[in-house]
């Protein structure tokens, strides 16, 4: 009885001083649920996406342009990948005004064409699902050098502002910026962040400092589409296999 | 629920001394055992649906409703719940692009989420944008390793937040990546990053000792563990010596079951993470008592009940 009186008065000091009795672990266990069809899903919270689900389906059926001729994806040029070299080139300089050539990585392109007519939202959506934004890199000559043989080693890949010959798996005849390219020059090249952390194989690129633009890939394609209104199809030689 | 401590005060010296005749016994004698669970996602990005049924990995798992439910369900079984995210609530669908976090934060608000910390990603509608969510935020956002002065975020964030639950005090803190290279200035504007570990080390300490904490959690998107001696959950781990469980994120690293690592004092300490996208839930249950243990649990205690997909 007096252990118990102890208690108490303990107890109302501890009320009185807003102290705490300290708790210690004694056990501990885990659970790692997947969220998958067994779950059965919640209505309340179904029905409080259906309005922002229904208002996204008709945002991605926007059309933002128009495609006079179907652009293709392939190697060593392609016109779909030109397009999409063109317009990260283009949202590239708008944040610096500097920057003289980009390249894509081909396994980026998620679509192997899109046809004639009118290009949507949703389009650009399948095209470039991922959120990769893009980059500048401060590339020097030599290190680009080793990426139009990267490039040439894999059988070509979407650039804008570069022009190379393949030949033996090899980049030869290079031009950046319709200048020879000069291992003593830097230059400043647009690419994804993906490449630039080393991505596809472009390890040579994680030793350079990325500068981002605060662009995603396919926000440059929306905008690049809207400003050019109608995509011409083209194919320039922009890398090519030597005779 | 109200705690015994409630109670008293709410009732006066006079009413606890005439119910202190009631009083269990056990709740002295340091062996009654108080259950908390802690509920967990990191790197929900935008998954608000589950993923498209296109033969994919993950298709068909994840989704927001699907999540609600399972909540819902432990919920009812568990009395003390705590639910937390560890950042990267947002990008990745076009609900992000086209409502600016709008509809994740009301979910996670409906689910009843305690708090979350930053993501690199919760950057991507800028400081102003994921301030500007915070109409439809019901859950804190604890971040202290940026210093949001002369922001839009400034005062909105905590640097630690006390969470009282069953009796349980629980300290909660975050750690956020560092943001150069990753997030573009524009997006984060004077947002001052500081170094992660003397921050983990300050609060974990204050949390422990003069805040009375029982237990110190982490929330972390700083990465599970690089090859490099880049600050990661397993870092803060090793060289701290007052977090007990880190709830991690950024790397997207699906774990089997929580790791379980010595910290600094040797004692072991538990680092858990759910991959991404929404698609698992991580629970970790700890069960507490008066009675004190020099070391709260061992390795052979951590189960993974239900072993899923990898």
């Amino acid at each position: 009885m007096k252990l118990r009186l102890t208690y108490i008065l303990l107890l109302l000091l501890c009320s009185l001083s807003a102290c705490h009795r300290g708790y210690y672990m004694q056990k501990q266990s885990s659970n790692i649920y997947a969220i998958d069809k067994a779950v059965n899903a919640d209505s309340s919270m179904a029905d409080m996406i259906t309005p922002y689900k229904q208002n996204m389906q008709q945002a991605m059926e926007q059309v933002i342009g128009t495609n006079d001729t179907m652009l293709t994806k392939g190697q060593p040029e392609s016109s779909l990948g030109n397009f999409l070299a063109d317009a990260q080139l283009d949202a590239a300089k708008k944040a610096d005004a500097g920057v003289i050539a980009s390249v894509a990585n081909y396994g980026g392109i998620r679509l192997p064409y899109i046809t004639a007519g009118p290009i949507t939202i949703g389009k650009m959506y399948e095209l470039m699902p991922f959120d990769n934004t893009i980059v500048i890199l401060d590339v020097p000559g030599n290190v680009m050098l080793e990426f139009c043989n990267h490039i040439a080693n894999l059988g070509g890949w979407p650039v804008s502002g570069i022009r190379f010959a393949i030949k033996d798996k090899q980049a030869i005849d290079i031009e950046i910026g319709n200048a020879p390219l000069d291992t003593g020059k830097t230059y400043k090249i647009a690419v994804n962040d993906y490449m630039a952390g080393g991505g596809d194989k472009c390890s040579f690129l994680k030793t350079l400092k990325p500068k981002p633009v605060n662009v995603f890939v396919r926000d440059a394609l929306i905008a690049y589409v809207r400003q050019q209104q109608t995509l011409r199809a083209s194919l320039a030689k922009r890398i090519y296999y030597a005779q | 629920m109200h705690s015994r401590r409630d109670f008293i005060k709410k009732a006066g010296i006079g009413a606890a001394l005439a119910a202190a005749g009631g009083f269990p016994y056990e709740s002295f004698a340091g062996e009654r055992l108080r259950k908390l669970t802690i509920l967990h996602t990191n790197d929900v990005h935008s998954r608000l649906e589950a993923f498209p049924d296109d033969g994919g990995k993950l298709a068909g798992l994840g989704g927001v409703a699907a999540r609600a439910s399972l909540i819902k369900k432990i919920r009812s079984e568990e009395e003390h719940v705590l639910l937390l995210d560890a950042g990267d609530m947002w990008q990745g669908t076009p609900y992000f692009n086209l409502y600016k976090g709008e509809p994740e934060t009301k979910a996670m608000s409906a689910m009843g989420y305690d708090a979350c910390t930053m993501g690199n990603h919760d950057f991507d509608a800028g400081i102003e944008g994921f301030a500007r969510q915070g109409v439809h935020r019901d859950f804190s956002v604890v971040i202290s390793n940026y210093d949001f002065n002369d922001t839009p975020l400034e005062g909105k964030t905590h640097r630690y937040k006390i969470v009282k639950k069953g009796g349980l005090r629980i300290g909660i803190f975050g750690l956020g990546v560092e943001l150069d290279g990753l997030v573009s200035e524009i997006a984060y504007g004077n947002t001052k990053y500081l170094d992660p570990l003397p921050v983990a080390r300050d609060i974990s300490e204050r949390l422990k000792k003069k805040e009375n904490c029982d237990l110190v959690i982490c929330l972390s998107h700083l990465g599970y563990d690089y090859t490099t001696n880049k600050v990661s959950d397993k870092i803060i781990a090793k060289e701290t010596e007052y977090v007990d469980l880190i709830i991690g994120g950024h790397t997207h690293t699906f774990l089997d079951r929580p790791e379980v690592v010595a910290n600094k004092k040797g004692e072991k300490i538990i680092i858990n993470q759910v991959g991404w996208g929404g698609v698992k839930l991580g629970r970790i249950d700890f069960e507490f008592s008066h009675k004190k243990s020099s070391k709260f649990f061992n390795a052979q205690s951590v189960i993974a009940a239900k072993q899923t997909i990898g």
